[in-house]
Order: C-alpha cells, then structure tokens, then sequence
C-alpha cells in the first residue's frame, strides 16, 4: 500500500526535479503578487562560504557497462496507463498519481547508482565529493549538462530549487518538509558546483540516496499563488532522454527522443533509451489493455500475476513465436508485507499469543493453492538489502503443536462450541480483525482464515477501501493490519517503524506499537553509524529481535518480473541488470535508486516480419526465457 | 380456522387461476424453506454419524473435535474424510452427508490442482467452485437466504413506517401532511449510493447497519401511496358513519381505513423484495455490502465478472438471480390483477 511517507527515500531522490517545454504557455496577470512567506529550515546552515579546497573529488568512470551495443535506435514503444494524469506538474496536488513514474524519471538525478557494482555513478554531476562532518555533498556539474530547450543546467537550478521547495504556493507539505527538515542548505559556489547539506550524518550512498536534490529549471517556473493551476498541463523542460512531445488529454501521452541529448555518448547512458518515441494510451482496463496487447497493439505486458501468467499468456501467437514470455528473477528490495499485530491490544500483547497466530497462519498452503506456488515466503522484515538480509532467520511456518503450545500457556487451552480458542478466566475469545485494503488479497485472507480455524483462532476478516484501512492502521485502532509497505531506499529503514518514539500515538508508522528500550538504542547506534560493517551487525542484531517478538507475521515475497512481449521486442543477452524491476522500461529508473532501466530496443524490420509471418502463419520458434542469475 | 371473507377468497381464486404467478408463488415459498433449512442440505457437517454404536447430530449443536471419532486433530472434523475412512475401515460405522456436502466458507483445495474448479458430480461441486475453492451452490444458496432476509427485514420496516406515516398525513392533512410532503422531499434528495460509500469508509457494513441505512432512505416511498389513498378513503360515507357512531381516530385507521387500502401495499410487495434482493447484491457488487467471506451473490456476480474464463461462476449467478426475480415479478403480477377491482366485474 503506497504511502507518503514511506516512499520517502525514493521518492526524495527522485522528485526534485523540475523542467519542461514552452508548449503553450498561458498568459499570465498579476506579476507583482506577493508570495505568502515560505517555511523556514529547522536550523541555520552549516555549509562554508568558499568551496573548501581540500575535498577529494570523485568520478566512476571505470565501473562495468551494462547496456547492448547491439542496441538498434528507432520505433515507437507502445503502452498503457490506467487513468489519464490529472496533472503534468511534479509536484504539487494529484502529481503523485501513475504518472509520476514519468514525470519523474525522464529527469536525470546529479548522481546514480550502477545496478550491478551498486557504485556512484556520474549523472547531471561529472563529480561528487563527501565533506568530513558527514552531512554534506558537493557536486561538480557536468558543464554539458543541458535542459531539454537547450539551456545549460546551472547551480542556480538547484538552489531556486530550495526557495521553490520551501514555498507554499506549491501546495506540497511533503516537500516543504522535506526541504527544511531533510535538506538544510543548497549552496552554489560558482556556476557548477553546489553543495548540499543533510539534517544528520549519514553512510555516503545514504546521503547521496536521501538528500540528493533533482533541479528545478529557473527560467521556467514563475511562482504565484496560480502556480499549481497554472503549471498543471504546462510541460517542463527536462534533463533526461525523453521530453514529453504531445499531450491528448483523456487519450494519450507521447513521449519523443532527444536526438542530441548530452549524454548520448557517456559510458553508463550509452546503447540506451533506444525507442524514437513512447506512447503511453489511456486503457481504463487491465482485461481491455490485455486484448490490445494479443492484437499487437501494445508491445509488452507485464504478467507478474498467477492468473495472467497461467491463464492468459498462453495460446496461438505464444506457441508460433509471435510473443516472448520472460521469467527474470531479480535482487531488488522486497517490499515487507504480512501481518501487523497491534501490541497495545490487550490480547496481542501477550507474546505467546502472537507467537501462536504467526504459527496458526499457512502461508504455504495459500501459496500452493490459490497463488499456484509462485511466490517465496519473506522470511523477515527487511529483505533484499544484500549484506544487511539477516539470513539465518526463517518465519515461523504453520504447525498446529508449537501453536497449541502457545496459545495454551497464554491461558487459551480450551475451544468453546464454534472451535475458537477461549481462556479459561476470563472468557475471552481468540478472535482478531484483520484490517486490509486490497480487494485483491481476500482470496488469500480467506484462506488463511480456514486453516487458522483449525488452531482455534479466528480471523475476522475487515476489508476497507484503502485510504481508510491505511488510516486506521496509522491510528492505531486495528488489531491485525494486513499490508505491504512500499517504498525503498538503499539500506533498511528502522527508525519509522520500529523506534518507540513512534509508538502508542497516531499518524505514525510504528504500525504494532512496538517499544523496546533494546531495539531504541540499536536504531539510535544505527542510525548514527557511518560504518558500514557495524550497521549490517546492528541490522541482523534488529531482524532478530523483530522476529523473536512475533509483532510482524511476514507473508510473501516476489523476487521476480513476469513479462510478455512480442518478437521485436529485443533485450541485452542478460535480460537486464540485478536491480531491474521491470525489463521493458523505457525510463532510467523505476521505483528504486539503481539506473537500470533503457535496455531494450525496438527490431522495427523484425516488426515486419513478425506481422508478415503472422499473416501467412509461418511458425517460429517460441521463446521462454527463465532467468536465474540473480535469484 | 380463520375464515377468508367472500372477497378475499373470491382474490385468492383470481391468483390461483393466473398460473405463471401461482407455481412461481409455490416454487418462491419452496426456495424459502429450502434456505432456511440449508444447513440440511448444504454444509460440510454431517447430518447423522453413527460411531461405536453411538449416534451423533452435528448439524446445529457444537463443533466435535476430531478426536471424538478417533481421528488425530482437535479441530473441527471433515466428515467428508470421516465418510470415506469408516467405509474403508468397514467396522459397520457410519456417515449421513448432506446432498452438497460443503459449507459456503471452507476451502476445497487440492494441491497442484488450482482454483476455480469447473461443475463436476465427482468431486461433488455440482456448479464448481469459486477463486477460492469454495462451493458456488454453497455460496449460492446461503447467499440467498442473506438476500431473502435482507430484503424481507427491509420490507417490513420501510412498510411499518411508510404506511403509518403516510396514513396520518392523509388521514390528518392540513400543517402535519404539509410538513411531512416537505420533509420528505428533502430527505429523499440525499444521495443514498454516497452515504452509503462513507460510511463503509469509516467502518466495515454488517447486515443490521445495511438494513438500518436501506430504511432510513427507503420509508418514503410507500408514504405518497398511503397518503392518496388515505385521503380518498377519508371522504367516504363509511369512515363519516363510523365517526358518528363515535369510534376514534386509531380505530378508523386501523379498522376500516386500512383494510380497504390494502391492496395497494399487497401489490407493492413483490416489486419491494426485488428491489430488496438487487440493492443488497448490487452493494455487494460495488464491494460496499457486507465484509467478506460473507457469502453473496453480489461477491459471487464481481468474481464472475473478473474471472469471465470461468464460465460457471457468473452463469451460475446470473441464471439465479434472473430466475428468482423473475419469479418476483410473476408473483407480483398475478396479485396485482387478483387485486384489481376493474376486471372481472361483469354479470351472469
């Protein structure tokens, strides 16, 4: 379940930017119009007057390329987008929408990560360098640096960037927040260095992956209190491969290539964003978009899905070599989803009883039944962090003896006349609501909910439309949330739900209440760690307290992508890189910090000759491909 | 023996002698006995187990462990399982099922086999199964007696209220009825969908609260009916004679008033419980109806329509409700004409 607050590592590196096109620009009135004062930091700035002269500036310009130097320019790749955006702002109301993931990421963030070697590499920033106290970065501009109408990238982007940030007239409290509570200072020292102040001292990747600000273009935002409706469909320039070229509203957006964009030709960028062009079409249905897809009018489909990858793609054009199935597993951040058990409720406080749930729910047999045993069992909390993964821990697996056994010493020893569980002294009754939003997810709930009768529990199951069900679990009124977080950054984040300063009041993420002076001083070393040995000790240290407290029950994990594509949809030998979340992603980026999209390209001859065979019925062979490299 | 009076029979002939409304009646009054003793028929229960000479009934009483016939879990026990091991054992022990022998909430799950199951008299699923593996007649029929319920509660309560309220302000008019009109009015102008929609958002719907709320914005309806007739009743020399002969205000109402408007509410009936059973299925649908795994044909219906590749779970829905509805509408018809003084009334 998506949620503001979360997403705050990525969606902090990934939205600071700003940009677009003169396309029609409104006349604009009232030029003198004050501005309402903008929120100030919540402290002074510790940046230096003049550029310190001892910094160590650094580059990777020797890191592996990840890209096909087979790649072929050209085509037009076709999508899908449920809804058509409400906005074409990157910030601001309704910009968060499905969207974003391309209003964002056609920008270029000052510094990536390669998605293989998980090194800094140089983006719109030839050059990086980490200043002593831990909180600060400078940044060299790479003097090419150009927005997409040709005007050279500047600091001043980035420090009208704070000023912008900070005001209210954007009518975004997330990013005010972000750019007086997270980010102190933006200073430039010249045209092309800035540099860039933290709140608190950090590992270097986390700096750079938190406090990593995205350029807005100067000499095209003008802030009044009409910004937000008067920027709404304006289209910003951009540092990326791709501007938006045309706008249909209600039916389409497509995007076109920059044929000399300036970073044709750099080590990381080159052999990618190889499509001409990216239409992405308003299709208000999966089912509906699915049919287009069959009938070659969207090139690929992601079928991660059981019943999609099972049921529907399969048939004549997969069995004659018309469209290509890809299985690829990948080494990304899952998201942790599961059972959320409220310690502050009277009966889930007792350890023996969460213990029992977490002993009373089949995951396993869900997972053979109705999802087809596709997905893996998350095993903790914070999985796909590489080093950090605390390995040695397995969730607790359905086993109606050690379920027993608890439940009988928390008093819950006898089931009265429906088989659920009573205690004995007071007549309560072990029964819990589930709280979730997915409607999707009932058919697992109830499922669960079956085999945990056998235990003498009982599930009651409470599913809400989303927005309330996240809002009562950050309330702190469930007993049992059922949800998935999402959002990731670099490294597990612990703090936000798991430090007891967030527990037992509302509107934060300590979803369980958990309060553990132990688990406090762990984050708080933590978090104060620039070490990172010491924090991949500290991190298994906490994936173990977590699982011994039975507060989070972990349900699934898909370390996979399942895609569908046809023939003339073409890819790099290795499919893509550990970090890829989807394989056919036009963008840089995705959801994470990794620089791994823009692999793939487009054969328009073998197009032809795809439709041709078609036509006639001339079979090829059929492709699937299940990749395991990363697995 | 309450004796029908002459013209009261004289209806009953009339309905009985509309035959498509008449068999739909006794089918309908069928289908209602069937789902209230559902768990007779349909249930993962058995009905009788005979074990070591002993006799047991669980249908209705307490859940028997497992244990209780020598199996190795404490939990609820699959009679289905049970059935087949005492024929295998062949001690002279035995298991009564029921005709469907799968209650609307358990999953009939195989391993490497997935859901849903298509129709099949072997594996005993006689419309197939749900995503989940759950019994569609299972779902089907307990999913009516909830609909059936449903709607029945609704009728009786946006009846009381309709023609008690409608009955004064015909009876009374003047100030009462002119305030009633135009609260009304205003009140039947509130967005029922909308409220609804909240407050599903800010807690889970159950039936009584459902119900609560299909009354709150379905009393009106029946109070214009009531009203006009009501008044046109008013007028007449009977009502004038009995007030003569000094009866009070409630007893005309009661007495004379309302049995000469009785019609008018009888015909309504039918159409009330379709509109009963649709509102209940189509909040379900909208997933605005009561929380699941609540069986429903509103539930079963948006199943149907997602999983289109499984025919028998929205054929098995739509061929139910289009069959019971219809019914419905036969019945109401036949009671209408049965009711209507203009036809037949012709000498011999």
């Amino acid at each position: 379940m998506p949620n503001r607050s979360t997403w705050l590592p990525c969606v902090v590196v990934l939205s600071l930017l700003g940009c677009a096109e003169p396309a029609d620009r409104p006349t604009e009135v009232a030029v003198d119009e004050p501005l309402q004062s903008p929120v100030e930091p919540i402290r002074a700035s510790g940046l230096p007057e003049h550029l310190p002269t001892d910094l160590i500036w650094q580059t990777n310009d020797t890191d592996p390329t990840f890209a096909s130097p087979d790649a072929l320019r050209g085509g037009t790749f076709r999508t899908w987008m449920l809804s058509f955006p409400l906005t074409l702002r990157r910030v601001g109301p309704d910009s968060n929408g499905s969207f974003a993931a391309y209003t964002r990421y056609i920008h270029m963030p000052l510094v990536g990560f390669h998605p293989v070697t998980g090194n800094l590499i140089p983006g719109l920033a030839s050059h990086w360098a980490f200043d002593p106290d831990g909180k600060s970065v400078y940044y060299r501009l790479d003097p090419n640096a150009r927005w997409s109408d040709g005007v050279p990238v500047t600091s001043a982007d980035f420090v009208y960037t704070l000023g912008f940030m900070r005001s209210k007239e954007i009518v975004a409290p997330w990013y005010n927040n972000q750019y007086t509570a997270e980010v102190i200072d933006i200073k430039a020292y010249g045209d092309d260095v800035v540099a860039v102040e933290g709140v608190s001292a950090k590992p270097r990747e986390e700096l750079i992956a938190n406090y990593q600000p995205w350029p807005m273009p100067a000499h095209f935002h003008k802030l009044s209190k009409n910004w937000v409706r008067d920027y709404n469909w304006r289209v910003e320039p951009n540092t990326g491969a791709y501007r938006i070229s045309e706008v249909r509203k209600g039916k389409y957006v497509e995007l076109e290539r920059i044929d000399d964009w300036w970073a044709n030709d750099y080590r990381y960028q080159r052999h990618r964003y190889n499509p001409d062009r990216i239409r992405v079409k308003v299709i208000r249905d999966v089912n509906v978009a699915f049919r287009h897809f069959l009938k070659g009018e969207i090139d690929t489909f992601t079928v991660v899905l059981p019943p999609l990858w099972h049921e529907r793609a399969k048939g004549e054009d997969f069995d004659r070599g018309y469209i290509n199935r890809y299985w690829y597993y990948n080494d990304v951040v899952q998201d942790p989803g599961g059972m959320f058990l409220n310690m502050d409720d009277p009966l889930l406080a007792d350890r023996d009883v969460r213990i029992g749930i977490a002993y009373s729910l089949d995951f396993e047999y869900v997972n053979a039944t109705v999802l087809r045993g596709d997905y893996e069992r998350l095993e903790t909390f914070n999985e796909g962090y590489g080093e950090y993964d605390n390995k040695m821990i397995v969730a607790r697996r359905f086993d109606l003896d050690k379920a027993n056994a608890h439940f009988t010493r928390a008093g819950f020893a006898e089931r009265g006349v429906d088989g659920i569980r009573v205690r004995d002294s007071d007549g309560a009754r072990l029964s819990f609501r589930v709280t979730y939003g997915a409607p999707p997810h009932t058919e697992r709930l109830v499922v669960l909910k079956e085999q945990a009768k056998k235990a003498g529990l009982e599930l009651v199951l409470e599913l809400k439309d989303s927005a309330s069900s996240f809002k009562q679990l950050q309330e702190k009124k469930h007993q049992i949330g059922w949800m998935t977080w999402a959002g990731q950054g670099i490294s597990p984040t612990y703090w936000e739900f798991w430090h007891s300063v967030n527990a037992h009041k509302p509107q934060t993420n300590n979803i369980v209440n958990y309060d553990d002076p132990l688990m406090d001083e762990l984050i708080d070393r933590f978090m104060a760690s620039t070490d990172k040995a010491g924090r991949v000790r500290l991190a298994h240290e906490m994936e173990q307290l977590l699982h011994d407290s039975g507060a989070f029950v972990p349900s699934y994990k898909v370390p996979y992508t399942r895609e569908a594509a046809w023939r003339w949809m073409k890819l790099p030998e290795s499919l893509g890189t550990p970090k890829t979340e989807v394989l056919f992603n036009p963008l840089e980026l995705s959801q994470a910090v990794y620089s791994s999209g823009g692999l793939f390209w487009i054969d328009v001859a073998e197009k032809q000759r795809t439709r041709d065979a078609r036509d006639d019925g001339v079979p090829f062979e059929p492709v699937f491909i299940r990749n395991e490299d990363y697995r | 023996m309450i004796e029908l009076s002459p013209l009261a029979r004289k209806q009953w002939q009339r309905f009985r002698s509309i035959k498509r409304g008449y068999y739909s009646a006794i089918v309908m009054a069928a289908l209602l006995g069937v789902s209230c003793a559902a768990e007779l028929l349909v249930n993962s229960r058995a009905l009788i187990v005979s074990y070591q000479g002993e006799w047991y009934f669980p249908t209705y009483g307490a859940f028997l462990p497992g244990t209780t016939f020598g199996l190795d879990y404490d939990y609820e026990t699959n009679y289905r399982e049970l059935a087949a091991r005492l024929i295998e054992e062949d001690r002279g022990d035995w298991v009564l099922l029921p005709i469907v022998p799968f209650d609307p909430f358990e999953n009939d799950l195989q391993a490497g086999v997935y859901p849903p199951y298509a129709p099949s008299v072997a594996g005993g699923h006689f419309l197939g199964t749900d995503t989940t593996g759950r019994d569609v007649v299972a779902r089907l029929l307990y999913g009516f007696r909830i609909a059936i319920a449903f709607a029945l509660l609704l009728l009786a309560c946006n009846y009381a209220i309709g023609i008690a309220i409608g009955c004064a302000m015909g009876f009374w008019g003047g100030a009462f009825d002119l305030l009633f009109q135009r609260l009304i009015e205003v009140w039947s102008n509130v967005p029922f969908l909308y409220v609804i929609m909240i407050i599903a958002s800010v807690m889970v719907p159950n039936f009584w609260t459902l119900a609560t709320v299909m009354v709150l914005f379905g009393w009106m309806s029946m109070t214009w009916y009531m009203r006009t007739s009501t008044y046109k009743e008013k007028a007449r020399e009977y009502v004038m004679a009995a007030r003569a002969l000094g009866a009070s205000n409630v007893r005309i109402i009661a007495r004379h008033v309302l049995p000469n408007t009785i019609s008018v509410i009888v015909t309504f009936i039918p159409f009330s419980i379709a509109s009963g059973i649709t509102a209940l299925t189509a909040l379900d649908y909208l997933g605005f109806g009561l929380p699941p795994p609540t069986p429903s044909w509103g539930e079963l219906l948006d199943q149907g329509t997602a999983n289109l590749d499984y025919p028998w779970i929205v054929s098995s829905v739509v061929i139910a409700m289009v069959v019971v509805l219809l019914m419905v509408t036969y019945i109401g018809e036949a009671i209408r004409e049965a009711f209507d003084p203009k036809q037949f009334s012709y000498y011999e």
